[in-house]
């Protein structure tokens, strides 16, 4: 057991390694997952001004594009890349290595955050320098507890999301790039989610972002009173939700696996 | 065709019994005659019953031609594919059921594939790869080091694998396939587009591997017929998804050892004769046209030495020019052809 | 033979663009995925003014939010085709080699997502007129001046997909979302969704600078009679149709002169064929 759990440790760490050292080795990256974001998030900044909408919505708008570079991580660099790695021939090479397809996920996931925080903290810290945000300093801790619980809980989502592209392929990568806008909308990465019908938001819930997004904004922006619900409820709901992505992603990793397997797809290449 | 060997006594390092893969094929069909066929899914077998035994300590080789059915093989045994029938056990363990113990016995290395993430070095990547399974950081960089200094990879071990040319790619391949010290290592077509030190780096290597540890145990795949035979201790000859022929390389060539082998070489041969079985006695003949010299290899498998004559008439006839006529030991090919009836890359018939 | 690169190209575009799955759910995605990016700003409108649709304001952003998926659908499959071909097809190489010129192979590449993207623009544009009271009428759009005005903007977009083409031949696979990141820098500073005037003062040169200004604004003349930036009131249509000519040929020249160079460093270099996924 202990064995086991070490070399799945080792594994989460080898392939994390592996995306940390390609950011490190190409810099290109800090132009555009940096300050372009921060400037096309203006946008929406400007668009705000423009209507005369109250200040917080300004910060709203920032969390909203910060959250993005984690929400862009999830869907690409995770849920996707065993789509990737099987166009690049590697898939079979990992899959018969005697480790849990979650951590070679984790590992992914893992490497990956270095981009998208620094994405997240250019578009947060500048924007709120540029944009002259305020915060309610007393709701930061809380804020950050819920941005990790956002995390969890939206990591353990994009497992459940690899198992699909593990089958589907090209399918998976196109309903992948279809989600993009209809969750930016959902989840009102850019407004607060109350703005939307009551069912509707609510069944967006199930994308924690949705939750995240909407409980932080309530504890750290001054006079947000805009909330879908308490940000206590909403923290324990991702709680729960984080528990149930990571148990529905070993289940659902392990039976795709074994339908792709099955089906021959696992080592089907330009599918 | 069954390659189990009578008389077993310990557990195989791999069983296959009566493995059978299919894949369905939804695309609507056309007959000969382009006008479609009812629409309904079409079943590709690519193995049909497929049974063999490999034993621990030896080098088992799968000869046959493209689309034979070898990679599919390798892949259900290494776990990437299940078998649609049959049953499947790898060190002692089912590929199906207890596929993680498999995983932790196995390793595959399969040529002409371009592995590793071009971004990282060499060292790096085997590095990442030892990480998998388990390897302590320490002891897993010194193997390393060794295997590189041994595939004469060590002056590129920092240099980034996007670099790298082929063949240095595939080195750095097969190492990658020697870290968890597999008691089973699968290597499909390893030396495929390889130029002639390398394959020879890595056959020698292969055999040394073996011999230092006894138990180890080899299962090739290959097209190369001097490969299989220069290598494997026994070796099975698949085409179609079925095993055709399953023995050691001498007792495979002595199934034609009865047979006379003559290689003839004709200039002048507009088109190869027709194979309508009009030569009795004459059992196989594949041709090979040659169109830089405009000349065209014939081998030919006969019941014995007198049965040629005839051909060797209606070449004439045809206006070719016999240059070169010689009759020759068996070699592993001619047991392909005479097996298969064809040459591995040839046109043939009887 | 250039012509003929760019019909394979097109014809190759249209395959990866369109085979991965049945035609209804091919237009299913094609609907909801634009539908989806209008509705962002249509609550974020509606959030701030109670509903109110009916004010210039809201017809020119979602007018210019429409037009504007061109330029990141064109920007994003010109430079996607150098990032797919290259480290997962492995044929980038191949096409550099056998293409007669590989500027005619992108652009090819990309007249599938132009098509897909026209689908999606008329559905934007039709869902704001029978849902949300966009003042459009087909009799009252200027077709001659709008045909004009979108050629003009397409050559642009091409310029610009050119430009991310040859950023993304010497980078890394982790470029993938390059264009997107560039794409929504030129959504703040052309006037897409708020008029120019409302950038700060340093920004609106800038904006000017770029062909997409005039172009949304010329696409708003034409389909509705007017534009939305003040600043922009005073230049007649001519002089919108003029600078839009005269900014997107230089835009592909250097676009051109661009690429070029990038891939020059990357015959260089040896990153033709390079692979850095990770």
């Amino acid at each position: 057991m202990l064995e086991e759990l070490e070399r799945n440790l080792r594994a989460v760490r080898a392939r994390a390694y592996v995306r940390v050292v390609g950011t490190f080795r190409e810099l290109s990256w800090v132009a555009f997952e940096i300050a372009m974001p921060l400037l096309s998030v203006g946008a929406y900044v400007f668009l705000y001004r423009a209507l005369g909408a109250p200040e917080r919505y300004i910060g709203y708008v920032l969390l909203g594009g910060a959250m993005t570079a984690y929400w862009l991580n999830v869907l690409w660099s995770m849920a996707s890349q065993f789509y990737w790695e099987k166009q690049s021939g590697q898939l079979e090479i990992f899959f018969i290595t005697p480790v849990s397809r979650m951590s070679i996920l984790a590992g992914m996931a893992a490497g990956g955050m270095f981009m998208s925080t620094a994405r997240a903290l250019g578009t947060l810290v500048l924007g709120s320098w540029l944009f002259g945000v305020q915060y309610r300093m007393e709701g930061i801790w809380a804020g950050l507890g819920i941005f990790l619980l956002t995390l969890a809980a939206l990591y353990g989502l994009g497992m459940v999301g690899a198992s699909l592209f593990m089958m589907y392929g090209r399918e998976a990568w196109h309903t992948a790039n279809l989600l993009q806008e209809p969750i930016y909308l959902l989840s009102g990465f850019y407004f607060p989610v109350r703005a939307l019908p009551r069912w509707l938001a609510a069944a967006a819930g199930i994308i924690p972002i949705t939750l995240g997004l909407d409980a932080i904004r309530q504890v750290v922006f001054p006079g947000a009173v805009d909330g879908l619900l308490d940000p206590g409820l909403e923290a324990a709901l991702l709680a729960v939700s984080c528990a149930a992505y990571f148990v529905l992603a070993h289940a659902a990793l392990r039976k795709l696996e074994d339908l792709a397997k099955r089906e021959g797809r696992l080592t089907l290449r330009w599918q | 065709m069954n390659a189990i060997p009578d008389g077993r006594a310990r557990e195989a390092a791999v069983l296959a019994q009566g493995v059978s893969r299919w894949f369905t094929d939804t695309r609507r069909q056309r007959h000969q005659d382009g006008s479609d066929a009812p629409a309904g899914p079409r079943r590709v077998v690519a193995l049909d019953r497929v049974s063999l035994e490999v034993q621990p300590g030896e080098l088992f080789g799968l000869l046959g031609p493209n689309g034979a059915g070898k990679s599919t093989l390798i892949k259900i045994l290494s776990t990437l594919l299940l078998p649609s029938e049959g049953t499947v056990r790898v060190a002692g363990y089912d590929v199906v059921r207890q596929a993680h113990q498999v995983r932790r016995r196995i390793n595959v290395v399969s040529g002409g594939e371009t592995v590793g993430y071009g971004i990282l070095t060499v060292r790096e990547t085997l590095w990442m790869f030892s990480q998998f399974y388990g390897l302590a950081n320490g002891p897993a960089l010194k193997m390393i080091d060794e295997y590189l200094e041994t595939f004469g990879l060590a002056d590129n071990a920092h240099t980034r694998v996007n670099k790298l040319s082929t063949g240095m790619r595939q080195k750095m391949n097969f190492i990658r396939g020697l870290l968890n010290a597999p008691d089973v290592l699968f290597l499909d077509e390893p030396t495929l587009g390889l130029d002639v030190q390398t394959a020879r780096i890595i056959r020698d290597f292969i055999r040394d591997w073996m011999r230092r540890r006894p138990g180890r145990t080899v299962l090739l795949t290959t097209h190369y017929m001097a490969e299989a035979e220069e290598l494997c201790d026994r070796i099975a000859i698949i085409d179609r998804g079925r095993i055709l022929a399953c023995d050691t390389p001498d007792g495979l060539k002595r199934r034609v050892q009865s047979h006379s082998v003559f290689r003839i070489e004709a200039a002048r041969l507009d088109a190869p004769p027709e194979a309508d079985g009009r030569w009795p006695g004459i059992e196989r003949i594949s041709w090979e046209p040659h169109p830089a010299t405009g000349r065209t290899r014939i081998t030919v498998i006969a019941a014995d030495d007198a049965a040629v004559t005839p051909l060797l008439a209606d070449l004439r006839e045809r206006g070719a020019d016999i240059i070169h006529l010689s009759k020759v030991e068996p070699t592993l090919e001619d047991v392909f052809l005479q097996v298969v009836g064809r040459g591995l890359g040839e046109h043939s018939g009887a | 033979m250039r012509l003929r690169a760019f019909r394979l190209a097109a014809w190759l575009g249209w395959q990866m663009e369109s085979n991965w799955t049945d035609p209804w759910l091919f237009a299913v995605y094609s609907i909801i995925k634009p539908v989806s990016s209008a509705l962002i700003l249509v609550v974020m409108y509606y959030v701030v003014t109670g509903g109110q649709t009916q004010g210039d304001l809201f017809a020119g952003l979602y007018v210019g939010n429409a037009f504007f998926m061109y330029v990141g659908q064109l920007m994003f499959g010109m430079s996607w085709v150098v990032m797919e071909d290259r480290e997962f097809f492995r044929t980038f190489k191949y096409m550099y080699l056998a293409a007669p010129s590989i500027y005619w192979y992108l652009t090819g590449r990309a007249v599938a997502k132009f098509l897909v993207t026209s689908l999606a623009v008329a559905v934007v544009l039709g869902f704001g007129t029978a849902f949300l009271d966009l003042p459009l009428a087909l009799g009252a759009v200027r077709w001659g001046y709008l045909a004009a005005v979108l050629a003009l903007g397409i050559l642009a977009c091409v310029a610009f997909g050119l430009l991310m083409a040859g950023i993304m031949v010497i980078s890394a696979r982790h470029g993938q979302g390059y264009a997107e990141s560039f794409a929504g820098v030129l959504y703040l500073l052309c006037g897409v969704v708020f008029p120019l005037d409302v950038l700060p003062a340093p920004l609106q040169p800038v904006g000017r600078a770029i062909p997409f200004t005039y172009w949304i604004e010329g696409v708003r003349r034409a389909l509705m009679g007017r534009g939305m930036s003040p600043s922009l009131a005073g230049v007649d249509d001519g002089a919108i149709l003029a600078i839009l000519l005269l900014s997107s040929l230089a835009t592909l020249a250097v676009a051109v002169l661009f690429y070029a160079w990038m891939e020059r460093i990357a015959r260089d270099r040896g990153l033709i064929d390079q692979v850095t996924e990770h």
